[in-house]
């Protein structure tokens, strides 16, 4: 459970945070790997984020980010932690959709990641995001083809996909998806939700299975 | 070779145009076919994919014109919908304190006595990769900035056709362009209108001749000469006669530099903050290129320069870091608002890693800083331009 940075080269300056967490570290290695995690987040700096949270935050920004802008015009920047929240918050003022649990981890990723010092060339969110194993896909547990309802789904494509394919899901900035071809191939409308394509980004992060399948129910219903 | 993938890219832009006239989605992936961020392909160096936001390589400006396609692109919500720019049915509406309201098609605004000028246009945020602390924003390097021929008719003939009530003090413009979301603040700007009635202020149809691009905000655009790119609106659609300053993010948040100089890296300012209007004056060294290896012998510096509203009164090249500065030739003729090109012949001499620099004055005295004040936004950069070369035997 070695809590890293999502990029090398960040913890210049906390020599002594460091220090006692090592020691914490030590001292816990014999408890519960669940203890372990409690303790070391109580301990840990502000900026340095577990494999797992990295995911969630890269997942976060490619699903609730790119619907505006592409994850480039993240990754040229290189701010401090106070530029860092004041922009977050303005995302989410416009219409971003963070909770502020999920805005918490995104805030903590950025300023791990982009921070001042940060090398001149990173590797791009997506491409970091591809070299991090996720530790289990909670969508490969074996329970059957799911049923998407329909009536729920209404209210999920309002929320999550009216914004770019419009009212009714007629079209807008992305294509029209009533009576859309992908409607009948389901491995290339799951493969285009879960992992995006082109300019649509990434929705695996941001909604469950059964989302998907609730949406894909209400669209075919169109 | 070159010409190929000139051509490949001019059908890649292309292709943005279409997917985007074609309501698809597949604008930003036409973009991802130029590839990843900051790498130049073909002419322009992306820096956003979506919203396409690219810059033009600095040797580009060896030509006098920046032509179309090589020209610099930026917006905030990338281009319109094709139908709400579509020659047939777009119109443009003057309304606001005037005391008759006008809906004019593009054949009925090209009946206005027509004008063309040469027009430096440069994003606001053209080097904020350069400034210090760094700045959130679009890291633009040296190449926001370009030189075109605009002709369209003068915005005052327009304004005084609608007959402008005498409360008027800024004249707001809205293009056709519109975010992702519905939160999200819309791009409307203002300008006073003591800039919106001078006789150079424009709003433009042709762009160095042809009709202006989509990309470069087909099929109307302002062009205020001497002032940022922030005030010429693209896709023009609504212009509004106001007795304020237009309300609103893009106007009274962004876009705004403290009116005198701040600490560096301070949040936002006590101090109050004004809108950016004109260009500072600045140059460029479009040749040789950074890290060129040059043959010891006469070497010629050659790139441009210009100073906004006011034109440049000279150039100086150093070719020793800083250390001694001489004068550059100044090419062709003064032309108001436009940039002008400049020479230098260096005799490289000695052998090994050397710094050119080139600094700019303007016809006031203002002389170009060797760094520009910081500002919150990371507008308005005008340090001396910097690049190394070296000398081998």
């Amino acid at each position: 459970m070695e809590r890293v940075g999502p990029t090398d080269g960040y913890g210049g300056g906390m020599s002594m945070p460091r220090r006692v967490s090592r020691f914490v570290f030590a001292a816990l290695l014999s408890l519960t790997l669940s203890l372990a995690v409690f303790t070391a987040a109580q301990e840990e700096d502000r900026a340095s984020l577990s494999p797992a949270e990295s995911r969630k935050a890269a997942t976060l920004i490619m699903a609730r980010c790119a619907v505006c802008h592409t994850t480039d015009l993240i990754s040229q920047q290189r701010l401090p932690e106070d530029r860092w929240i004041v922009t977050v918050e303005k995302m989410v003022h416009w219409g971003a959709e963070l909770s502020k649990e999920e805005a918490a981890v995104v805030l903590r990723y950025l300023v791990a990641r982009n921070h001042p010092g940060a090398a001149a060339e990173l590797p791009t969110i997506e491409q970091e995001l591809a070299m991090s194993q996720p530790a289990s896909d909670p969508g490969a547990a074996g329970d059957g083809p799911l049923t998407g309802l329909s009536a729920r789904g209404a209210g999920l494509y309002a929320r999550n996909c009216q914004a770019c394919h419009g009212e009714g899901a007629t079209g807008g900035v992305g294509p029209k998806l009533a009576r859309n071809m992908i409607l009948k191939n389901e491995g290339a409308f799951w493969e285009t939700v879960l992992h995006g394509r082109g300019p649509m980004p990434a929705w695996g992060a941001a909604l469950s299975h059964q989302d998907i399948a609730d949406i894909h129910a209400w669209l075919a219903a169109r | 070779m070159a010409v190929t993938r000139r051509a490949l890219f001019a059908r890649v832009l292309q292709g943005i145009g279409m997917a985007v006239a074609a309501g698809r989605l597949d604008r930003a992936s036409a973009a991802n076919q130029v590839e990843a961020t900051g790498q130049a392909i073909g002419p322009l160096t992306v820096r956003v994919s979506r919203p396409f936001d690219a810059e033009t390589p600095v040797r580009e400006f060896t030509s006098a014109l920046t032509p179309n396609e090589r020209f610099f692109v930026r917006s905030h919500f990338g281009p319109p919908s094709a139908e709400a720019v579509q020659p047939e049915t777009w119109r443009l509406t003057v309304k606001g304190l005037v005391k008759g309201e006008l809906t004019l098609s593009l054949p009925e605004l090209k009946k206005f006595e027509p004008l063309t000028l040469t027009a430096v246009l440069q994003c606001s945020g053209n080097g904020r990769a350069h400034h210090r602390p760094q700045v959130p924003g679009v890291q633009w390097e040296r190449g926001a900035v370009g030189n075109a021929q605009w002709t369209g008719l003068r915005l005052r003939d327009l304004l005084q056709q609608a007959g402008i009530k005498p409360q008027a003090v800024h004249v707001q413009f809205q293009g056709a362009d519109r975010p992702a979301l519905p939160t999200v603040p819309l791009f409307t700007r203002s300008i006073p209108i003591h800039k919106a009635l001078h006789p150079d202020t424009l709003l433009a149809y042709e762009m160095n001749g042809r009709p202006l691009p989509l990309l470069h905000g087909a099929p109307l655009r302002v062009i205020t000469p001497g002032w940022m790119a922030e005030s010429c609106m693209k896709w023009l659609t609504e212009i509004t006669v106001r007795a304020d300053e237009t309300p609103g993010y893009y106007m009274q948040q962004a876009y705004r530099i403290p009116e005198t100089s701040i600490q560096p890296g301070s949040g936002l300012p006590g101090s109050v903050m004004v809108p950016v209007e004109q260009m500072p004056v600045k140059s460029l060294i479009a040749a040789p290129a950074e890290g060129d290896v040059l043959k010891p012998g006469p070497v010629t510096v050659q790139g441009v320069a210009w100073a906004g509203e006011s034109p440049v009164a000279r150039v100086e090249v150093s070719c020793d870091d800083g250390k001694t500065w001489e004068p550059a030739r100044l090419l062709g003729e003064e032309q108001p608002y436009a940039w002008r090109q400049w020479q230098y012949l260096w005799s490289a001499r000695h052998v090994g890693p050397t710094a050119i620099l080139c600094r700019a004055t303007d016809a006031q005295g203002v002389q170009q800083p060797e760094k520009s004040p910081w500002n919150p936004g990371g507008f308005l950069w005008s340090g001396w331009d910097r690049l190394t070369v070296t000398v081998a035997a």
